[in-house]
C-alpha cells in the first residue's frame, strides 16, 4: 500500500519538485501551503511522514514539530518528520531537532538526499521507478 | 552537446557541464550553478579523445609554470581571460624525519601554502573567476570559512569583479584583512559557514550576484583538480599509494579523483592503480566520517560545529554525496582527529621539517599517526600528505592557545 507523505511547504516550486520526485517513486503526496493547514491535515488524514518547511507564512516549522509531537493522534507523536530550511541562520538544524524533528536538511535540497531520506523512513516496494 | 564544437582553438577542450547526480548534461557556454533538476553539483567534461591525440603529455612539463600548464584541460577558452597570480606548481616534499619516526620510507607533503594568498584556495578561485570573467558574470558573492575569501578577493580584483564575502565572526584575522586590502565586501557573520552560505545565497538570490559556494558552480573543483595531475606528473606517472586530505567542502578530494579518472582516460598513467584517499575531519565537526562510518551515502548536518581547524568546520558540504563516493571507491577511509593532536602536529612539523603549516594541514599528519598505528598504511607506501595553506594565517588562533 502506498505510503503518504505530507508535504508542508509554502513555496510552489518546490512543493512541486517534491510532489514529481516522490511521486515518481510511488509515493503518495499531500500538500498543506501553511502550517495550520498542515497540522490539521496531519490530524486527519493518513499520514506517514511529514516533509516540513521551517519558513512558514503562519505558525514556523519549530512550532509545527512540537504540537504534533504533543498531538492525541498517537501516531504523530513517532511520525517521521524532515526539516527543511532555506537559510540555515544560527541554530536552525539545533532548533528543528530540538522541537521534534528527526533530521534536517537545508535548500538547495539535493534530490537524490530526498529520496534516500524518504526511503530510510518508508521502504517502497520499488514500483513505480 | 553535439550542436557544440568541443574545441575553439584548441586552448581548452572543455565540452558540457555533466550533473553529478542525474546525468543531465548542460551547455558550458552558459551560466550555471549546480543541477537545477536535481540539485546535485555539476561536473565539467572535456573531449578527451581529443586532448589525448593532440596533446603531448610530456611537454607540458616545459610549459610556463603555473596551473594553467594544463589550459587544454582547464575550462577557460581564451588565454585573455585567465586571472594568473602564480598559482599552482607547488613543492612536493619528503619528510625524511617525520617519516624515519614513523618508520615510513616513503613520505610526502604537497606543500600548497607556496599558492598566492597563501593557500589551495588560490587554485579554485583562479578557475571560478577566470571562467566568471569570461562568462560576463560581474558581482560574486561567497562564503567562506577563511581562506577562500582571500583568494576570491584577490582574483576578483585582478579581474575587475566586485566581490561581496561572507565569513563567521571568528574568521582568522589574516583572511578578513587580506580580503579587505584586496578590495573586497566582507560581512562577518555570526555563526558558522554555513549560516554565512544561508545569508550569502539569499542575497545572491535576492539581488543577482554569482554564488561562487562551493560546489554550487562547476569550476573551482576544476582549479583544484590540478593538484592531481601535479601529483602524477611529479610521480612520474604513477600515482601514489595513499592521499591524506583535510575535508570541509571536500573540493579538492573530488577534484584529484576526477583528475586521476581523466588521466586514466587520456591514457597518461604509467598504471591505473589509483591511491585510497583519506578524508580528515576535526572531532569537532566530523560529518564525513560519520556518514562514511554509518554506510550512508549523505551527510547529516553536523550540530555545534567547533575545531580551531577553521577551514574544516563545514557542518555538510553540498558534494557530500561525492565526497561519499569518492571515499568508497578509492578503498579510502575517512577519520576524525582532535584539536589537540592537530597543535601537536603543527609542532612535529615546524620543529622536524621546518614546516609551518595551517592546522588543517596539520591534522593529515594527525591523521597519518593513526592509520600507523592501526597498520592501515605499510612502511613502504608512497604516502602524500596535504598541507592546504600556511600557518602565518593562523596567528591570532596561535596566540589564544599559546
Amino acid at each position: 500500500m502506498a505510503k503518504h507523505v505530507l508535504c508542508v511547504e509554502d513555496n510552489p516550486d518546490n512543493l512541486l519538485l517534491v510532489k514529481r520526485v516522490l511521486e515518481a517513486r510511488g509515493y503518495v503526496v499531500l500538500e498543506a501551503k501553511n502550517g495550520s493547514e498542515g497540522l490539521s491535515m496531519a490530524e486527519s488524514q493518513k499520514v506517514d511522514l511529514i516533509l516540513l518547511d521551517i519558513n512558514l507564512p503562519d505558525i514556523d516549522g519549530y512550532e509545527v514539530a512540537r504540537r504534533l509531537r504533543a498531538s492525541a493522534k498517537h501516531k504523530l507523536v513517532y511520525i517521521p518528520i524532515i526539516a527543511i530550511t532555506a537559510n540555515a541562520l544560527r541554530g536552525d538544524a539545533e532548533r528543528a531537532l530540538e522541537a521534534g524533528c528527526d533530521v534536517y536538511m537545508s535548500k538547495p535540497i539535493s534530490i537524490r538526499e530526498l529520496w534516500a531520506r524518504v526511503e530510510a523512513f518508508l521502504p517502497t516496494s520499488r514500483i513505480g521507478r | 552537446m553535439a550542436n557544440e564544437p568541443a574545441i575553439i582553438d584548441g586552448f581548452s577542450f572543455l565540452s558540457e557541464l555533466e550533473c553529478s547526480g542525474c546525468g543531465e548534461e548542460y551547455s558550458s557556454r552558459e551560466i550555471h550553478t549546480f543541477c537545477p533538476a536535481c540539485q546535485s553539483p555539476l561536473l565539467a567534461n572535456y573531449d578527451l579523445d581529443a586532448v589525448s591525440s593532440q596533446v603531448d603529455r610530456d611537454a607540458i612539463r616545459h610549459r610556463q609554470i603555473g596551473m594553467w600548464r594544463w589550459h587544454e584541460l582547464l575550462p577557460v577558452r581564451e588565454p585573455r581571460n585567465i586571472m594568473f597570480l602564480g598559482e599552482g606548481d607547488t613543492a612536493l616534499l619528503s619528510l625524511p624525519n617525520i617519516g624515519t619516526a614513523l618508520g615510513l620510507s616513503n613520505l610526502l607533503m604537497k606543500d600548497e601554502s607556496k599558492n598566492p594568498t597563501g593557500s589551495f584556495k588560490a587554485r579554485g578561485l583562479a578557475a571560478a573567476i577566470s571562467k566568471a570573467k569570461e562568462l560576463g558574470i560581474e558581482r560574486v558573492i561567497i562564503p567562506t570559512a577563511g581562506n577562500a575569501g582571500g583568494a576570491t578577493a584577490a582574483y576578483a580584483a585582478r579581474a575587475k569583479i566586485h566581490a561581496l564575502i561572507y565569513m563567521p565572526k571568528d574568521t582568522p584575522r589574516a583572511n578578513v584583512q587580506e580580503s579587505r586590502m584586496a578590495g573586497a565586501e566582507v560581512i562577518l557573520v555570526e555563526g558558522l559557514i554555513s549560516d554565512a552560505a544561508g545569508m550569502a545565497g539569499e542575497k545572491a538570490r535576492a539581488e543577482g550576484w554569482f554564488d561562487l559556494s562551493t560546489f554550487k558552480e562547476p569550476y573551482r573543483v576544476e582549479g583544484k583538480k590540478v593538484m592531481g595531475y601535479e601529483l602524477a606528473e611529479a610521480l612520474d606517472w604513477i600515482l601514489p599509494d595513499v592521499i591524506i586530505y583535510p575535508t570541509g567542502g571536500g573540493t579538492g578530494l573530488v577534484g584529484m579523483w576526477k583528475a586521476f579518472a581523466e588521466l586514466e582516460a587520456l591514457g597518461w598513467l604509467k598504471n591505473p592503480k589509483r591511491p585510497r584517499m583519506v578524508a580528515v575531519q576535526a572531532d569537532g565537526c566530523a560529518p564525513v566520517v560519520r556518514a562514511f562510518r554509518a554506510g550512508a551515502s549523505f551527510c547529516d548536518f553536523w550540530i555545534n560545529a567547533h575545531t580551531l581547524a577553521s577551514g574544516l568546520r563545514v557542518p555538510k558540504s553540498f558534494a557530500d554525496a561525492l565526497i561519499l563516493e569518492n571515499l568508497r571507491d578509492s578503498n579510502g577511509i575517512a577519520l576524525a582527529v582532535s584539536d589537540a593532536a592537530i597543535l601537536e602536529a603543527q609542532r612535529e612539523l615546524g620543529r622536524m621539517e621546518g614546516i609551518f603549516a595551517a592546522p588543517e594541514g596539520a591534522a593529515t599528519l594527525a591523521a597519518l599517526k593513526v592509520l600507523v598505528h592501526q597498520r592501515w598504511v605499510q612502511p613502504e607506501e608512497r604516502i602524500v600528505l596535504f598541507n592546504t595553506g600556511s600557518g602565518l594565517k593562523y596567528l591570532d588562533q596561535l596566540d589564544l592557545l599559546v
